[in-house]
């Protein structure tokens, strides 16, 4: 039983953080697609895979510095998250009366569309790359050893936190301080409300997709040069943690989300101290069903409220 | 001289299967004007509100507006050329704050490019902000700017709505049964403020079912029944003319007066 302060704790928590970090920003894009849609987008995990997909694809063909890998794999992120708004939701979507937005077969449907989309896109990648890991160059991978006092980092660590605290910053002060950030809002608080003072629903709707799937695609690109493994199927596991992590961040609060994420990722890299690593993807699932027995409204929702 | 002719409706039509909703509606509003649309319950109004604002298309006849024909229109570019609503079940952003909730009606109106909105504009930017506060203190809400918008009382939030409509500076405003959920001193200082935004040169539509109201402050009353225009005069003409009596008093045996 290790002692609690020992080096090794505090290396698992350090681990636990980024590994949060990098749920919170998949989980973002979730939080952002269902406080506007109040759908939950199941293709998101593959937004992930083609992030991580198209950076290696960039470092195979020309090595270009990292921030380049990074800013080019949210670039085709955001792109591909357009492409899937055009695709599954909006020939789906129908504002146009009251009937039609509280409309569950509409949701249910979206979710179906979204599914397909998902399993097309992991099967085209899966033809085209073959579903095996992917040889990354050894000069990309960000596993350089960095030795803080007892701590043992990687270049990864570091990167990915970094990046994501810019990432989550910038989201921040986009929701907040710019205009594109107050139709968003006002999109989610109140479709009907926004559309009759002037905002495009449509246009707003294709901006937070892409904003949502630029942060899961840049997580995609940072997890896969930090592990070491790219493959069609990489996506699925972290959608779920996302998931996880919207659900019991309270399904349509930012803040909520994140924090859970970075819950849900200390608590796996701890346990690991204690259970068998195989066992540890029962943390989230534990976690999910105990946030839906005992908070359904999530961790920090508050009643939202329905159109 | 007559004033220019702000909206037109001619022949304006709109059936659901085989109820026809709206049936054949000519109507026009001059600038300046203050216009009530009174109706009982089902009489059309909301539906031809719908078809005017762009939410609902027509099955047929045409919405003209400042000359330009808007059926087929999308909402906010119906709101962009000036007309602005409020809802009669609000639809305020209740997770935002006051300030906010009134500036995304500048930012509506103003539009929000890629360009614009995100980056530059410094000049566009003040004159949403100029805009959000001239409309917080018409309606008396400066003092709340920083509140979120669900913690203002129902009274407030009705308020809130109307400056939200005014901040895109509206040509056209209309009222979606402002007075419903007021009582009597909250009716009274809303017909004032109504009549205050006309006396300043508004254009304002009021849909109402408040008959006491619309009679009281509007200068000219049409009167919707079973989705056809029965009436369309001055007050005191449309409170004799025969036929809105019998659609409003053959009904008012089974129906509870609002």
């Amino acid at each position: 039983m290790p002692d609690f302060f020992d080096a090794y704790f505090a290396q698992q928590i350090i681990n636990g953080l980024s590994l949060g970090l990098v749920y919170a920003l998949v989980a973002i894009g979730f939080t952002l697609i269902f406080g506007i849609l109040n759908v939950v987008n199941f293709a998101h995990g593959e937004i992930y895979t083609v992030g991580a997909f198209a950076g290696l694809l960039l470092i195979v063909g020309a090595a270009p510095p990292l921030l380049a890998v990074v800013l080019f794999a949210m670039a085709v992120g955001a792109a591909a998250g357009v492409g899937l708004e055009r695709l599954a939701f909006r020939p789906i979507r129908r504002f146009s009366d009251e009937a039609s937005l509280k409309s569950r077969a509409m949701r249910e449907a979206t979710l179906l569309s979204s599914l397909a989309v998902s399993i097309v896109t992991r099967e085209l990648m899966v033809h085209f790359f073959s579903g095996e890991m992917q040889v990354i160059p050894q000069a990309a991978l960000l596993q350089e050893v960095i030795a803080v006092g007892p701590l043992t980092l990687t270049n990864g660590n570091l990167f990915i936190f970094g990046a994501s605290v810019v990432m989550l910053g910038g989201l921040q002060f986009m929701l907040y301080r710019t205009r594109v950030g107050l139709s968003i809002r006002a999109v989610s608080n109140n479709v009907l409300g926004a559309r009759h003072v002037g905002i495009d629903t449509n246009r707003t709707i294709v901006a937070t997709f892409a904003i949502g799937s630029a942060l899961g695609a840049a997580a995609g690109i940072l997890v896969g040069l930090y592990n070491g493994n790219i493959f069609p199927y990489m996506g699925f596991a972290p959608g779920v943690k996302a998931f996880v992590a919207m659900v019991m961040g309270g399904l349509s609060s930012i803040p909520g989300a994140v924090i859970s994420a970075l819950l849900l990722g200390v608590s796996e890299s701890v346990a690991t101290d204690f259970i068998s690593a195989g066992w540890k993807d029962m943390i989230a699932y534990g976690l999910l069903v105990v946030t839906l027995i005992f908070f359904p409204q999530g961790l920090f929702g508050h009643g939202r409220e329905r159109v | 001289m007559t004033a220019e002719t702000l909206l037109e409706v001619t022949a304006l039509s709109r059936a659901f299967g085989g109820l026809r909703a709206v049936d054949d509606v000519s109507a026009q509003i001059r600038k300046g004007e203050l216009v009530g649309l009174i109706g009982p319950n089902g009489a059309g109004k909301t539906t031809l509100f719908n078809l005017i604002s762009g939410f609902t298309p027509p099955s047929s006849g045409t919405v003209v507006f400042r000359g330009r024909t808007i059926n087929g229109l999308k909402p906010h570019q119906v709101s962009r050329l000036g007309m602005a609503r409020t809802f009669q079940n609000l639809r305020i952003f209740p997770n935002m704050t006051v300030f906010d909730n009134v500036s995304v009606g500048a930012v509506g109106a103003l539009g929000y490019g890629l360009r614009h909105g995100f980056f530059g504009g410094r000049a566009r930017a003040e004159e949403i902000s100029a805009r959000t506060w001239a409309a917080l203190e018409r309606v008396g809400l400066a003092g709340v700017a920083g509140e979120l918008a669900a913690n203002l009382s129902y009274g407030k939030r009705k308020y809130l709505e109307i400056a939200r409509a005014l901040a895109t500076d509206p040509v056209l405003l209309i009222l979606d049964e402002p007075a419903a959920g007021l009582n009597d001193t909250e009716t009274a200082e809303l017909a004032r403020f109504i009549k205050g935004l006309h006396a300043e040169g508004g254009t304002i539509l009021l849909v109402e079912h408040d008959m006491g109201l619309v009679m009281s402050i509007c200068e000219r009353v049409m009167v919707l029944a079973s989705g056809a225009k029965i009436a369309d005069a001055a007050p005191a003409a449309v409170q004799a003319d025969p036929a809105v009596l019998e659609a409003y008093l053959g009904i008012a045996d089974d129906e509870e007066v609002a």
